[in-house]
């Protein structure tokens, strides 16, 4: 299977200049009349603009309506191909395709549809406003859907919860030559280790202490290099046993820099012990040992007191080997750093602290994973970046705009309770960790 | 009359060994280094530190081919060399007191896991009151975690003892992590003349390396290790109770595999450890102390003087701690008729030595009442001398027609 290229639109930038349409136009039929234009730009119900054009369907009506075969689905480019000499000119597809991408070109009098221009879709650049981004929606499925799952089906995560997708994604990329250590914590208990003679990993895993993951995964990696075997060390831990009580020999392997991939799922709490407050839980969120209550000695009580600890900020002033954050919200940046972290663990230790809403500890709506996990990126509240030594810190996706913190935090039940005093807190608190990542990324450039 | 008996070669006799002078913690160094490990972690602590600097200095001088990790500390030293057994290492630390404590995690999981991890104890007292000096209170706090413990009394022993301890680890009757318990002090630092075994006898006496066979996380091998067991009902439960069981069959099975061991070492190497227990002039004996450690050297000089003073009175010495040895006791202590039992450390709930408690069982399976009595002494690094031996003789007399007494008797106390 190969790429699967599309031209993606943005409405919110597009004026409707019709700019793209001359360009489609001059490209296709040397004409300048936007009618013939296979890009069209339409007026919206709302006093905006749609697009239609042709999406390059994953299971397109059209190549399934045509009774002439004059359609196919180019499975390596991603590409429907129209094909003048079978078509028959019934216009069957038009009425198929519900998104006006395939369409009657009266000057020829054919059918006409997008084919992306091999590649150099001439509307993209001709956009002045950059509404128009010629994308590859499918990338990484089209790259590991192939390679196999080493998890069995079965895992039995909440509803609604990004970790299963991280573990399915992450083991399948790193590879059946590895030891999996998932100290307790939401990884095993959904099976992953199993129970009573089951198990849901199809690798060598196990459960670590919730303290000693990085030392024995330490302990594997360096017998397998004695005997000149090449076996990948990975941990997929959560952010309680690796900030808090994990927090020394996770540091002592970073010190001795260890040949190990050590993945946290941040969901900011003990979760699957029934949410209780961890370092990396924020300031003001809900959990079960910080509840809401009116308090004693005049003094309510209104979730946690105290800031998260930035365990990944802490790592990288471990110098490791590569360190980076990530979110499922943003699987390409995840899959690239994940790439890095595998190819640094083999030669010496890499961090990488994926961000795991939890649908279940932090109150949102199980169909808003991604929702909430985007919104904390867009508001800055989680940044993501990566560091190595030689290049220092970088941000891949820097939000220069983001919007106000409320906009994250109105969508989740951990934090309705908030006074303004509260937000206004949170608020300053993502300014000043902006600041300092910031200052960090200035700083460690080498 | 002749010697010549003696003086004939036997057909096993082993190749000369080399003679050193060294202290106990060198000798436990040296006796790793003969075992082959491929890996040891370290973190330094008072009295073992000696220990870990030899076995690096030894790795550091090519003298001993192993991975070395310096750990953060103890609770991650034991991690380290549960990853690497896991992967098939022989694996080897050593520690003590406050660091034994830090260690407690995963040293209660090793001996679930069945990994045949080998780990000095260069015994210290308990913290609090603060001390950094020698006594047995680290090791008696851990003897019911499932660890196989030996106790050694001199350098020698140490050094043999240490190599002896893989071999038995690893024997798949018993795969179970294994203890040397050297005094601290007395022992870690005491040093005396050693004869080094060679390394190639020593190769044949360890045989081939099967660490992992059981228990592997290995991608040729894929499993998950140590998977939820438990819960209120279904197989759960039956699950958990066949792991304790099989632990409880190779702490049973160790015993005699000790025997075993212990033999073949005397059989290669021309020396000889009492396995178990050691009885120490019993013909004849109307009563019995008991010792362990390194104590035992000026108890049985005092056993002598009160021999040659007419004295009816033998000694017991218990090398193997855990599992206790019930049966070998009790032939030992089925030939007298009073006990008195030193300890190096305290038993907090029966207000006597720990060894006293578990002499106390013994005693009540021989099916007739022997009085017996419980000392604690050598506390924080305290001279147990042969004036202290002879108080504890005369008190175990008195057992043989007075009453014996409730509490234990301090024997430091008043020095």
């Amino acid at each position: 299977m190969g790429a699967y290229n599309t031209i993606s639109f943005d409405a919110n930038k597009c004026d409707g200049c019709g700019d793209c349409m001359t360009a489609c136009a001059t490209a296709k039929t040397g004409t300048d009349d936007k009618a013939r234009s296979r890009i069209q730009i339409v007026g919206s119900a709302d006093d905006g603009f749609e697009l239609a054009l042709c999406r390059q369907c994953g299971d397109p009506k059209c190549v399934t309506v045509c009774p002439a075969g004059a359609l196919t689905k180019d499975y390596a480019s991603g590409v429907i191909d129209w094909n003048g000499d079978k078509c028959v000119d019934c216009l069957l597809c038009t009425v198929g395709c519900a998104y006006a991408g395939i369409a009657l070109d009266e000057g020829s009098g054919h059918v006409a549809k997008c084919d992306t221009c091999d590649g150099a879709p001439a509307c993209v650049p001709a956009c002045p406003h950059d509404a128009l981004t010629y994308v590859t929606t499918s990338r990484i499925y089209n790259e590991v859907g192939d390679w196999e799952d080493l998890f069995a089906p079965g895992l039995a995560g909440c509803q609604g919860c990004n970790t299963e997708l991280l573990m399915r994604h992450t083991l399948r990329r790193v590879g059946p030559e590895t030891v999996l250590a998932t100290p307790p914590g939401c990884v095993p208990g959904m099976g992953s280790v199993g129970f009573n003679g089951t198990t849901g990993t199809k690798i060598p895993v196990f459960h670590p202490l919730l303290t000693n993951t990085a030392a024995m995964l330490a302990g594997i990696k360096r017998q397998y290099k004695r005997v000149g075997r090449e076996v990948n060390a990975l941990a997929i831990a959560g952010d309680g046993g690796a900030s808090d009580v994990g927090f020394q020999s996770l540091s002592g392997a970073a010190e001795r820099n260890e040949q190990i991939l050590f993945m946290v799922v941040d969901n900011e709490g003990y979760m699957n012990t029934g949410m209780q407050r961890s370092s990396c839980t924020p300031y003001g969120a809900w959990t079960s040992t910080t509840p809401i209550g009116v308090g004693s000695g005049g003094l309510p009580s209104q979730g946690k007191t105290q800031d998260a600890k930035n365990l990944p900020l802490i790592m990288v002033n471990h110098r490791c080997e590569y360190v980076a954050t990530a979110s499922t919200a943003y699987m390409e940046d995840l899959y690239d750093k994940l790439d890095k972290a595998i190819q640094a663990s083999k030669r010496g230790f890499a961090y990488l602290h994926v961000y795991s809403p939890c649908t279940t500890g932090w109150r949102f709506p199980t169909d808003q994973n991604m929702e909430v996990a985007r919104k904390a990126v867009e508001t800055n509240f989680v940044m993501l970046w990566e560091y190595n030594r030689t290049d220092g810190l970088r941000f891949t996706r820097p939000v220069d705009d983001p919007l106000p913190v409320t906009e994250y935090l109105r969508a989740m039940g951990r934090f309705r309770h908030l006074s303004p005093d509260q937000i206004s807190h949170i608020q300053a608190k993502v300014v000043e960790n902006l600041a300092f990542v910031k200052q960090m990324a200035q700083r460690q450039s080498a | 009359m002749t010697t010549a008996i003696l003086e004939t070669p036997s057909q096993t006799k082993p190749a000369k060994q080399k003679v050193i002078l060294c202290e106990g913690n060198e000798a436990a160094a040296l006796g790793v280094a003969l075992a082959r490990p491929d890996m040891v972690a370290v973190y330094p602590i008072t009295p073992q530190s000696s220990l870990v600097e030899h076995v690096a200095k030894l790795i550091a001088d090519g003298r001993m081919d192993a991975d070395i990790v310096d750990a953060e500390g103890e609770h991650s030293v034991l991690s380290v060399l549960q990853g690497g057994a896991l992967a098939g290492a022989r694996t080897y630390t050593a520690t003590c007191g406050p660091g034994l404590a830090f260690m407690f995690e995963p040293y209660f999981r090793t001996s679930g896991m069945r990994l045949p991890i080998v780990m000095s104890i260069v015994t210290r007292d308990g913290i609090t009151p603060q001390s950094v000096w020698g006594g047995h209170q680290d090791a008696m706090t851990v003897r019911e975690v499932g660890w196989v413990q030996v106790y050694c009394e001199t350098v020698q022993e140490v050094l043999d003892t240490t190599i002896m301890a893989f071999k038995i680890a690893e024997h798949h009757d018993v795969m179970l992590p294994v203890n040397i318990c050297l005094d601290g002090n007395y022992l870690s630092y005491g040093t005396s003349r050693v004869e080094l075994p060679n390394q190639e006898d020593v190769d044949a006496f360890m045989g081939a390396k099967d660490v992992n066979w059981h228990v592997a996380l290995d991608p040729l091998r894929p499993m998950a290790v140590d998977p939820l067991t438990g819960g209120s009902g279904g197989k759960g439960p039956a699950t958990f109770v066949r792991y304790r069981k099989g632990q409880c069959r190779g702490m049973q099975n160790s015993l005699r595999v000790i025997e075993e061991v212990h033999a073949e070492w005397a059989q290669r190497f021309g020396r000889s450890f009492a396995p178990l227990v050691e009885e120490y002039r019993m013909d004849g004996a109307d009563y019995a102390i008991m010792t362990l450690g390194s104590m035992t050297g000026a108890a049985k000089d005092a056993i002598d003087e009160a021999r040659e003073a007419g004295k009816k009175v033998g000694l017991i010495k218990i090398k193997t701690f855990s599992p206790f040895p019930v049966e070998a006791l009790m032939k030992a202590l089925d030939k007298v008729q009073a006990v008195g039992v030193v300890d190096r450390s305290v038993g907090f709930r029966w207000n006597c030595g720990p060894m006293y408690q578990e002499t106390m069982g013994v005693l009540y399976r021989l099916g007739r009442h022997v009085p017996s009595m419980s000392f604690i002494g050598g506390l924080a690094g305290a001279d147990i001398t042969v004036g202290h031996f002879h108080r504890v003789i005369e008190a175990t007399e008195k057992l043989l027609s007075s009453p014996a007494p409730i509490e234990p008797v301090w024997l430091n106390e008043k020095d």
